[in-house]
Parts: structure tokens; sequence; C-alpha cells
């Protein structure tokens, strides 16, 4: 190989080698799976208790300092609010991490579902993240540094829940906004969450998630067609710290039916996988092809020609 | 300008003014060898600037309203759609639609089919500019773009594909600076730095294509994070990735065309013989190139809609839109440049990239915007959304063009003497033009 | 109000019944004050004596507790012919916190005991006096029990408008 087209190609294989020491950490990160930390929190939601007064709600609000609400949080009427042409309940946003729903199911007449963010064991948001701005703490919490977020919303895209929500409103420092778990003011400390904490019917158990799993079982067993025969988060995309049960199939109360137990981002692994390979082989690959190309080819390029000389006499690899 | 070139002026194109034999100043050259009077009043009898003027007077003070109250004031970005038209438009369609960088890059420097050349120079600034513009979308989106070093220099999720495309679509975009600095060298008149770049040429288009490679299949994988939000029928796990790269090969070429074939039109006066001779060969050569890549990616659709068995839904409304989006922007035009190849019908071609252009613009708008949140409900933009989407497309061509007037890309540059003596040195064969005085070529002509 | 206040009150009226033995009809209480927890709602004077006329057994209320035998299903495997208890206070099983570190832990140790799922105290009132007030038409209301205090009011912000049409919470 000449000297030109050897500091070509070795032009070529720095910059892969370069992306190939960037791209390490990736690979690493993407292997393997990841269940859980063994002794992680978790609350069960039993769907079946709520009466959709709304404290959780107010506890909420209160505990992470958000704004005023317009409506008293013992205002029914929110649960006959619907958006985008009747298609939507309320959901969770900047001002409120945590909302409830009222579901008139046929069977069960109506069923209140509390939403927020359902703490994944491998969350997607994290996972998303291109400033690693999310951690899940061994506690179980899914939390978040608002001081790296850049506002890409990603994680918005990628939470199957649709739970991440985005300060819009905010010009100077829009972040995303979302359930903590009540981190830093409680489960850091071994506390139940606020909206734990108020609720009057217990709807909401707080535990280690794998005695909950237990205790969730035991519901259903013991209350025979009390239950739908599933806990909603236990396998669901990987689990989730948060879980369900139900008295009516979950899709009638606005679950996503069949999310798969995939965590995300086992979806994404393939692609991450590819890149180290892509790194790797085409600067060789390419720089062949070049040789190759330029062995037969009979051009007249001034610029190439004394490359092609030298190219003759050494080899194609 | 047609008509000042009919009085007799002539653009510059070269470091001498012919009728003093005096070099062109900076400034000079910045108006093309125009006095201000006459580039002002060629640029007022364009009609074209009058909308841009108009779209600018609107547009420009939405996107100061934009950093002065936010993203919620300008869109209809919501929790449930965090991503509207700067990223739907701005990113997913202009990355695809700029791959012809990397595809003629490698064409040319690579595979050695130095017939292309000519339309090389295009290629590169299309995808540069597609980059750099797409990242001006992102700017306008990102809800703190002060903070979009942080992925580089701050905290690092090196785990996040979000992650690889900032890395890579930041590499990339020096890389391709580097390679149209060529064009920027000779048009200053610096030999060194373009000589430099002329060496490490090979290294660039290499890096180039894995770059590229990447970050176009990145783009797709970042759907792979909301598997269950995009209509199974534009999402495949699998092969996502492979779906928005392979489809950036016919949307890079076809951009290309289609440019190029507005250049013809709008622009002839900057083009030299060597540009507008060969152009119709090159749009047939890269149609040809184009219906390749589009084959290839109607297949590999169809085996992502086989894969996950999901024939029934071609059968639901989503599946008319999808096959719609087959049929207008992929089998049409497969069909257009097979005729167009065979019968040298370089018009059809032409018609055929429109569509292409079209159809992948569209399945990407599908994927990010329309059947995502399939489930949910449809998203319609804001109306200021709209017009700060128009805006930056504007900013976009004024600045394409700005470029294609000034820099030795549709024509060649006309080497000083000692230059044409230090490139004949190179082992340069100089080329006569024909009424040049100065005369020596410095790029080699097909 | 301070953190550990609403943590430990924020509830509805609660806690223990300040009863004693009730090892025979003559120690039962006529009138019960559930009231040590209460910050949002006053405290509920529970009307024991009204209850027990009411009330068919004892073990409607007070499960196996009393001594009177249970007819539910899940427990007269094991408790249809248990003694009284020492204690038969509802909070003498039910825990006033039931999600503390010590609680979880020890739930987490005997996670296979059967009464492992134990509501606490204050779900424990929630469920039976309104489980039962449902089927006799009892009232049922958060405040036709306890009226909320004005810390209440701000807890639930009941000054905000509710003509407000546009909510918040949504899109």
């Amino acid at each position: 190989m000449s000297g030109i087209s050897r500091r070509r190609f070795l032009a070529a294989s720095v910059a892969g080698c370069t992306a190939t020491a960037l791209a390490g950490p990736r690979k690493a990160l993407a292997s393997g799976s990841f269940t859980g930390y063994p002794d992680s929190m978790g609350v069960l939601v039993d769907l079946t208790r709520c009466i959709g007064c709304r404290s959780c709600e107010a506890a909420c609000n209160k505990e992470q300092q958000l704004p005023a609400p317009d409506r008293p949080f013992d205002d029914k009427s929110v649960f006959d609010e619907t958006f985008h042409g009747g298609t939507q309940k309320r959901r969770t946003d900047e001002n409120a991490y945590t909302v409830v729903n009222r579901y008139d199911t046929k069977d069960a007449g109506p069923v209140y579902r509390k939403v927020q963010c359902n703490h994944c064991s491998e969350p997607a948001c994290l996972s998303s993240c291109f400033v690693n701005a999310y951690t899940k703490t061994p506690e179980g919490a899914v939390i978040y540094k608002g001081n790296v977020c850049v506002g890409c919303r990603t994680c918005m895209v990628a939470c199957p829940f649709h739970v991440p929500a985005y300060s819009y409103s905010s010009a100077i420092d829009p972040v995303v906004k979302k359930c903590i778990f009540c981190y830093e003011t409680r489960l850091k400390k071994g506390l139940p969450p606020a909206c734990v904490d108020i609720c009057p019917q217990e709807a909401l158990t707080f535990g280690k998630r794998k005695d909950l799993i237990k205790i969730g079982q035991q519901r259903i067993q013991t209350n025979p067609g009390r239950y739908v025969n599933h806990l909603y988060g236990e396998k669901e995309l990987g689990g989730t710290s948060w879980m369900y049960l139900s008295s009516v199939p979950f899709e009638e109360v606005g679950f996503d039916p069949t999310p798969g137990n995939e965590p995300i981002i086992n979806h994404v692994k393939d692609f991450l996988g590819t890149v180290p390979m892509v790194l790797a082989i085409w600067p060789a690959m390419f720089t062949g092809f070049h040789l190759l190309a330029k062995k037969q080819a009979d051009h007249d390029d001034h610029e190439h020609d004394a490359e092609k000389q030298h190219g003759d006499e050494g080899g194609e690899q | 300008m047609k008509s000042l070139i009919g009085w007799g002026v002539k653009p510059v194109d070269s470091h001498v003014n012919e009728k003093n034999d005096k070099q062109w100043s900076l400034v000079q050259k910045l108006f093309l060898g125009l006095t201000p009077g006459q580039y002002l009043g060629q640029a007022l009898r364009n009609p074209f600037n009058w909308i841009l003027g108009i779209i600018f007077a609107v547009g420009l003070p939405l996107i100061v309203y934009r950093f002065l109250f936010g993203l919620g004031a300008v869109t209809h970005a919501s929790n449930d759609y965090p991503w509207g038209l700067f990223l739907g438009f701005g990113l997913f369609v202009m990355v695809p639609l700029s791959a012809s960088g990397f595809l003629l890059g490698t064409t040319v420097e690579i595979f050695g089919r130095h017939d292309f050349e000519p339309i090389e120079r295009l290629a590169l600034l299309n995808g540069l500019l597609g980059y750099l513009f797409a990242v001006v979308y992102l700017l306008v989106d990102l809800g703190q773009p002060w903070r979009l070093p942080y992925p580089m220099f701050v905290s690092f999720g090196p785990a996040a594909v979000l992650f690889l495309v900032a890395w890579h679509v930041a590499t990339y975009l020096s890389v391709q600076v580097a390679e149209v600095s060529v064009a920027f060298f000779e048009w200053i008149g610096w030999l060194g730095g373009k000589r430099f770049i002329r060496r490490i040429a090979i290294g660039l288009t290499v890096s180039g294509i894995i770059l590229s490679t990447l970050h176009q299949g990145a783009l797709g994988a970042l759907f792979n994070y909301a598997p269950g939000k995009v209509h199974p029928l534009w999402f495949s796990s699998p092969f996502q990735w492979i779906h928005f790269f392979c489809s950036a090969i016919p949307a890079g070429l076809c951009m290309v065309i289609v440019v190029s074939t507005i250049i013809k039109k709008t622009m002839a006066w900057r083009c030299d013989s060597n540009f507008i001779d060969n152009l119709d060969r090159l749009t047939l050569g890269l149609a040809k190139g184009a219906s390749m890549g589009l084959i290839t990616y109607l297949v590999i659709k169809f085996i992502g809609v086989a894969h996950d068995n999901e024939w029934a839904y071609l059968a639901t409304g989503w599946g008319a839109w999808f096959l719609f989006e087959m049929a207008v922007g992929v089998v049409l035009p497969i069909m257009l440049f097979a005729y167009a190849v065979r019968h040298q019908a370089v018009k059809l071609a032409r018609i055929g990239a429109v569509f292409t252009v079209f159809g992948i613009a569209l399945n990407r708008l599908n994927t990010a915007l329309i059947a995502f949140n399939w489930q949910l409900y449809q998203e319609i933009p804001h109306v200021f959304e709209v017009i700060i989407a128009i805006t930056l497309f504007a900013i976009y061509v004024v600045v394409y063009r700005f470029l294609l007037y000034r820099l030795p890309i549709l024509y060649s540059w006309k080497a000083l003497p000692e230059e044409a003596f230090a490139a004949e040195a190179a082992k340069a064969a100089p080329v006569k033009i024909s009424g040049s005085p100065v005369g020596a070529m410095y790029r080699k002509i097909d | 109000m301070s953190a550990k206040l609403i943590l430990t009150t924020l509830t509805m009226v609660l806690t223990f019944i300040t009863v004693g033995n009730l090892a025979q009809a003559a120690d039962m209480p006529d009138q019960v004050s559930i009231d040590a927890m209460s910050v949002l709602f006053e405290g509920v004077e529970f009307d024991h004596a009204m209850h027990t006329e009411l009330g068919e057994d004892c073990s409607a209320c007070h499960h196996h507790a009393t001594g009177t035998g249970t007819t539910d299903e899940r427990c007269v495997s094991c408790h249809a012919n248990s003694d009284e208890v020492a204690s038969v206070g509802c909070r003498s099983c039910h825990a006033s916190e039931p999600f503390s570190a010590e609680h979880i832990n020890r739930k987490s140790e005997e996670i296979y005991k059967f009464h492992i799922d134990m509501p606490g105290l204050k779900a424990a009132y929630h469920w039976n006096c309104i489980g039962c007030h449902e089927e006799m038409d009892g009232p049922t209301g958060c405040q036709d029990c306890h009226a909320r205090t004005p810390e209440g009011d701000a807890f639930y912000h009941s000054d905000a408008s509710s003509a407000s049409t546009s909510g918040k919470s949504g899109h």
C-alpha cells in the first residue's frame, strides 16, 4: 500500500476508532438486562378501593409545591372533563403530577383510576435521555435532574404511559415534570409518598415491590370475583414499581392492554448493537471498495493520479 | 440577474476582474462583482425576494416571540405530542433529504465515479445546509437550546440513541464543513487549505459514510423508544433503522435532482457549461441510483409488514394512507425512473424525483406526527408553528442561494496563472475554457 | 403546617378508640371519640351504643376479636371459635401508621402469614363505616361524619373558583 493511500486509510481508521471509543460505554450499558433493585419500594393501586375523593391530588399538590388548582380538589366535576373531542381524560401535566379519572364501566359502575409515574424497573425515559438526567434509585423512584434537561422531550415520546410532562409555559427554564415518588422529601427517609399517606381507603398500599406482588396475588386469590386475574405492572414493560389491581379488564379503565413484557430499551438494543459493528466494519470495507475501484478505473482524475500509480503496486486491502 | 448579464455584466468567477485586470476584493466578491446599486436592483427586481420578504416580515417576529414566551405560545406541542413540526419536518425530513452529501461523496471519491464530479459539490452543499438547518430547527424546538452542548460536555447519556444522533450530527457537520470548504478556499483564494482537504478527502468521505449510516438509522431508531405509539405500519422494531437509512438514499439523491432542476430553471447564469451540459446525463444517473434505493426500500417495507404480520392493517383507513404513501412516494417514482432511464426522458426523472422527495417527507411526517399516537387523537400544528417552520425553511433557501451565487459550486473557479501552475505541478491537466482570458481550469472537467 | 403534621394527619378523622377492655357488655362504651389524628377534618363522635343496637353481632365490626365467632368464610377456618382477645379496640390490630419502615419490614419478614394484608387504621374505619352505611343507607359523604377544618379547606383549595371551566389538568 502506498504512503498516500495508507495515510488515507489511517485517517479513515482513526475516524472509525475514535467513534468506536465513543461507542464503547454505549454498548456496555445497552447489553444485559436489569430486573430492578432487590429491595426497591413500590405502591399497589387497588382500583376497587378508590372512591375518587382526589385527596391524593391535593396531597401531591401540597407536597410538591405545585401551583394552586383552578378548581378545588374536592370538586368531582373534573371527572366529566374530556379533551380532544371527548377522546381524552385528564392527564398529568406540569401542574399536576398525579390525576384521578373516572371510568363508567358496564359491570362495575364508576371505577376510578389514579395516574402517576409508574416508576419502571427499566425506565424508557431514563434510557432515552441523552444527558442522563434520569436516575432509578435503589429505593425504586425514577427521579431526574432538571438542571441538565435540554428540553428535547424524547423521554415524553419514550414513556409508554404518557407520564412525563413539559413546562411549555416557561420561556426561561422549561424542564420535564413528573412524579418522583416524593423521593427527596419522603421516600429517601423511608416514608410513604404523600398520596399514599392521605388515601382514606388504602387504595394505595406502599411496601417493598416484591412483597406487593405477593399481596396483590393474595388479594386476587382470597377475593374470588373481585378482581380480574392480573397484576398490571408486575411484568409489563419489564415491571413497574407502581402496580394495579382492577375489578374490570384494564383496557376499560384506560390502560394499554398489550404493552408487552419487554422493557422499551430492548427495542433499541438491536440498533445500539449494530453501532460498533458499523464503526468497525465500514472504514475497512469502504476503503477497500475505494482501492478496488481505483485499480480497475481508468479515469483521468489528476487529484488521484499519484495515488493511483502507487495503488496499482500496492494491495487492495 | 439575467437582465444584468444581458447588459454585459459578468458575475465573479475568478480572482481577477477581467475589465481592469485587478484582483477582486472580498467585498466585491460578495457583491458578485456588481456595484451595490446593481446588486440591490437585481435583488429588488426578483419577485421571489418579495415573497421571502413577506415570509420574513411575519415569521421573524414570531421566532422572537417564541423565545420570549416559550414553546407553549407558538406550538401545539403537548404532553402527548412532544414533537411537532419543528422536529417532524425540520429534523426528520431535512436529514434524509440531506443524505446527498455522503452519497455523492461515496460515488465519486470511494467508487471512483468521477463522471459525477460536476454535481458532487452541489450534493455536498445540499448535505451541509440540510444538516445545518436541521440543527437550526432543533434549536428552535429545544426547550433550552443554550444547553445543546450538554450532551457533549456536561452530562453524558451514552446509552441513548439521541446521544448518538447528537454526536454524529455534530461530527458529520464538521466533516461536511470541511468537504464544502474546498469551494470556499477557492473562492477566498487560499490554496493551502484546499490542498489539505483534498489530501484527507478519503478519510472525510469514509467517516461521512459511517456517521451517515448511523445517524440516518438512529433517527429511525428513536422511534424504537415508542413501539406502542407509532402505528404498526410505520413501525417495525427490528427494521426501523434500516427503513430510515435505506429511504434516505433515494431521498438524498432525488433532493439533488430537485435542487439542480430549480437551479437550471432559475440560476442558469451561475452554472458553467460543465454543470449545465452534464446535468441531464447526471440526472438520469442519479435517478438510476435512486430507483435501486427505492426498490430496496419498497421490498424491506413490506418485509417489515410481513415480519410482524401486519397485513390486516392494510385493510383499514391507516392501511389506505400507508398504501397511498407507498404508491405515490415509492412505486410511482420507480416506474417514472424506469421509463425515464430507458427513454432518456430527463423530465420524467425530474418529476419522479419530486414524488420521491414528497414520499419520503410524507413518510417521516407520518412516523413522527400523523401515525404517532394513532390510538389517541390527531394533533394539528399551531398556525404559528407552521409559519415558523416555513420561515426557517425560507432562511434555508436564502442561505442556499447566497452560497450558490458565490462559491464555485455550480461553476469552476478560474485560478490565477500561478495557481494553475501549482495545480499543473500537482499533475493537473488544465483544460482551457473558451473565451476565458485567465483560462486554466483548476478543477477537472469530465 | 409542617410536613410532619401533614404526614401524621393529612387525613380524615382517625385513630384510636379509647376503649377499655370489652370483656363484658357492661364495659362497652356508649360513645367513642375518633379524633386523635384529626387535622383536616374534625373528629367523629361515634355512637357505639346506637351501632350495637343496629348491628347483628359484634363480629360485623370486630371480626373474631370479641370471641363471638365469625361467619366470614375467609376467617371461619381458623377463627370460628376463637377466644376473645385482650384488647378489642380497632387500633389494637390496625396500625395507625401502616407504612412505617418498621411495619413494612415486619411485613416483609412475615410475608407468608395470612394477615399480612391487614389495612391500616384509617382504611379500616372507612371501609367498615362506609361499607355498612352504603348498605344501611347511612351517611357516606366525607363531611356527613366529620366536618372539614380550616386546614382542610386550605388543603383542598376550596376557595378555587368552581366556575372555572378550563381545568389546568389536561392539555
